[in-house]
């Protein structure tokens, strides 16, 4: 994150997939403690700013834990299980820690025509590990995903933050390699 | 009769109906005798529409629209079972069976499941669905309830319960669509007062109480509507036993007492009621305490009474029907009335937040409202009033455990009236075994001063008999009553005796219980 305070409108609204991710980072310190703060600041009660703040925790370590969980219950005024039903609704926050690149493979009806399958399989392969693992070296997770919303270009891979149209099973060599 | 104005004319399946702006068109189905098909909808609960299993075909409207939260409109044209209704209602149970188990034969809820019923009304013999079933697996979510997720629908009435009425909102539906679930924050149990509810709610086997899992099937529980007897709310509810013995109690709705619920205290609480070593025979005292016939029992009663052994002292339960409280106090009077005694347990409140009327009350008895009225005074140490007490004793259902060394020794005659036979009662002179609430017909006086009715669910064990009949018996003999055929019977004496009862028959007491009349006047001045 940058040194240069962030706008209170963006503050729940920074990338959250981050090759700096830290899966143990301490929660709401420093910065953090700042950008949630400002966070409540935009809404009119504590429970409506609950999305923007797990996105802030998940920014930092790159995953939601049951303690992270936990935190934010009690600093919302809410019960960890409605923030669970929350975090376990929106596919986009992760149960399990990441390696420092997620690689998303949408599976959709376009991209799994065109062969998604394939891919994630390659993928797995060239990382040696199953959906969801982070690989030996720490670098790499692959998940399947829903529609990323490029159809027009299948297979569409996203690597954090980045989108790669048209991936093909040649091309996954490469892909892990600019990456590494 | 309302005016036309503030009225609507609904047409349901054919049958017409005017109901009040605002009704449903489920309410205003089941006023004509239509009850429409339904799994997250609760009466006492808000209403998501997320089921879809109530959807119905009105005409004019573009798409079927669920009853359950559709109001009515003026000249409204419902139908109920049309092609299209009965074709969407097939869909939802063919989806709600994608991943069922289909494990009835040993799911506590076989024969009370709304999923059995609505699927067998379908009548769908295959399913199109070739993929094998998710599996789920089971998980405590109270350390006494168990959930099948499997099983579970979805309906989330138990999410809905925590959040409205107990205002916990500790069960969540994790993750979403075919992998949903009902669960605490993963591996919590949580505990609350009132939890069980959300098995009562369940309207399949999913959420199932495990003291009462493979007890009994639903078919072979005998049903009873009665009055829980573990403190003064009286919530009602209906008795299911089997093999005369009582398995489980669920709440009755009553509006004005304990709308749909009641709670886990209570139902521990009635399950255990009665149970154990019991008096099952009248006994007199000789050489030692031996079992009589009811003859002898009863003449020896009389006896006693003619003897004139001194004014009468008692200790009661308030755990005792206002019926037999009344026959103590007409038998006490013989000798002469000279102070009635009653203990009241207490313990701690539990409020239900979202319904405030009930409450788990500190007064751990069901009919201490009751007792006052017919006299009796509360004590913190009944014993203590009667122990020296050298006339007539009698003790109506108080097991004396705690009574003082050598209690009712002084007495003229110790006149032991229960359901136990405990060391200190052994003592008594004559004992007349009586029965419990569940084993008779009767009433109790709430903490609101509700009179309400409890129907028998068991036999009495052995020659065991409620007190109107063997007391009244007895009032007979002396010449200063009749014997009474009924609690009925004795209910109506009663109220000619004591003005709170005035005007009071079982017949108006009916299903939902009546305020006594110090009651009513005070419920007139606040509305």
């Amino acid at each position: 994150m940058s040194e240069r305070k962030l706008h209170p409108a963006v503050a729940g609204a920074q990338p959250m997939y981050r090759a700096e991710n830290d899966p143990d980072a301490p929660l709401f310190e420093g910065a953090y403690k700042q950008r949630f703060d400002d966070i409540l600041t935009r809404y009119p009660d504590k429970r409506a700013a609950i999305l923007p703040v797990l996105a802030m925790c998940q920014e930092l370590r790159g995953w939601i834990s049951s303690e992270t969980i936990e935190r934010v219950a009690e600093l919302l005024d809410l019960t960890p299980a409605y923030v669970l039903s929350i975090t376990s609704f929106y596919t986009m926050f992760r149960p399990q820690p990441v390696g420092k690149y997620l690689i998303q493979v949408c599976t959709s009806i376009g991209c799994d025509l065109c062969g998604a399958e394939n891919v994630v399989e390659k993928l797995l392969a060239a990382t040696g590990t199953r959906t969801g693992e982070i690989s030996e070296d720490g670098l790499y997770t692959v998940i399947e995903v829903e529609c990323l919303g490029a159809c027009g270009f299948a297979t569409v891979v996203q690597v954090n933050e980045r989108v790669y149209e048209s991936v093909k099973t040649e091309t996954v060599t490469r892909l892990l390699e600019e990456l590494r | 009769m309302a005016d036309a104005s503030s009225t609507q004319k609904v047409t349901i399946d054919g049958h017409e109906v005017m109901v009040p702006p605002g009704t449903t068109i489920l309410d205003a189905a089941e006023r004509v005798g239509v009850v429409l098909p339904r799994y997250c909808y609760h009466p006492g609960l808000s209403a998501p529409a997320l089921c879809r299993m109530c959807l119905v075909e009105v005409e004019g409207a573009p798409k079927l629209l669920p009853s359950c939260v559709q109001q009515v409109q003026d000249d409204m044209v419902v139908h109920t079972t049309s092609a299209d209704a009965r074709k969407a209602r097939r869909a939802v149970i063919e989806f709600l069976l994608v991943n069922h188990p289909l494990d009835c034969p040993i799911c506590d809820a076989a024969g009370q499941c709304e999923l059995q019923d609505y699927a067998f009304e379908t009548g769908q013999l295959h399913t199109r669905v070739t993929d094998p079933k998710m599996v789920l697996g089971r998980d405590n979510v109270t350390p006494e309830i168990v959930y099948f997720g499997d099983r579970c629908i979805l309906c989330t009435r138990c999410v809905r319960f925590m959040d409205e009425v107990a205002q916990e909102p500790v069960l969540q539906v994790v993750q979403r669509g075919h992998k949903g679930y009902i669960d605490t924050m993963t591996g919590d149990l949580f505990e609350h007062a009132f939890s069980m509810n959300i098995v009562d709610v369940c309207p399949v086997g999913a959420l199932v109480n495990e003291d009462f899992l493979f007890k009994a099937r639903a078919w072979d529980l005998d049903q009873a509507p009665s009055i829980c007897p573990g403190c003064s709310q009286g919530c009602n509810i209906s008795l299911g036993t089997k093999e005369n013995q009582i398995r489980r109690a669920k709440p009755r709705p009553n509006m004005e007492v304990n709308s749909y619920w009641m709670c886990d205290e209570g139902r521990k609480t009635v399950v255990n009621w009665g149970s154990g070593d019991r008096l099952e025979v009248p006994m007199l005292k000789g050489d030692s305490l031996l079992p009589v016939d009811w003859q002898r029992a009863l003449s020896a009663l009389t006896e006693a009474l003619r003897g004139e052994p001194g004014a009468a002292r008692g200790v009661a339960s308030a755990g005792a029907s206002n019926e037999a409280l009344y026959i103590l106090r007409r038998l006490m009077e013989v000798a002469g009335f000279d102070g009635g005694y009653f203990a009241v347990p207490m313990a701690e409140e539990h409020v239900l937040a979202g319904f405030p009327k009930l409450a788990l009350r500190s007064e751990r008895v069901p009919n201490a409202r009751g007792a006052e009225l017919f006299g009796f005074e509360r004590s913190d140490d009944p014993y203590a009033e009667v122990a020296s007490h050298t006339g007539a004793l009698f003790v109506l259902d108080d097991p004396l455990d705690g009574a003082p060394e050598g209690f009712g020794a002084s007495a003229a005659i110790f006149v032991y009236l229960g359901t136990r036979l405990s060391p200190a009662a052994r003592r008594a002179d004559i004992v007349i075994p009586v029965t419990t609430f569940a084993e008779m017909e009767g009433t109790f006086t709430n903490f609101q001063g509700r009179v309400q009715r409890f129907a028998p669910a068991l036999q009495p064990p052995g020659l065991a008999r409620p007190l109107w009949m063997s007391g009244s018996a007895t009032l007979e003999r002396l010449g200063t009553g009749s014997a009474y055929r009924s609690a009925a019977e004795t209910f109506a004496a009663l109220a000619g005796d004591y003005e709170e009862f005035d005007g009071l028959t079982y017949e108006s007491i009916g299903p939902g219980g009546s305020l006594i009349a110090s009651a009513r006047t005070q419920t007139a001045r606040a509305g």
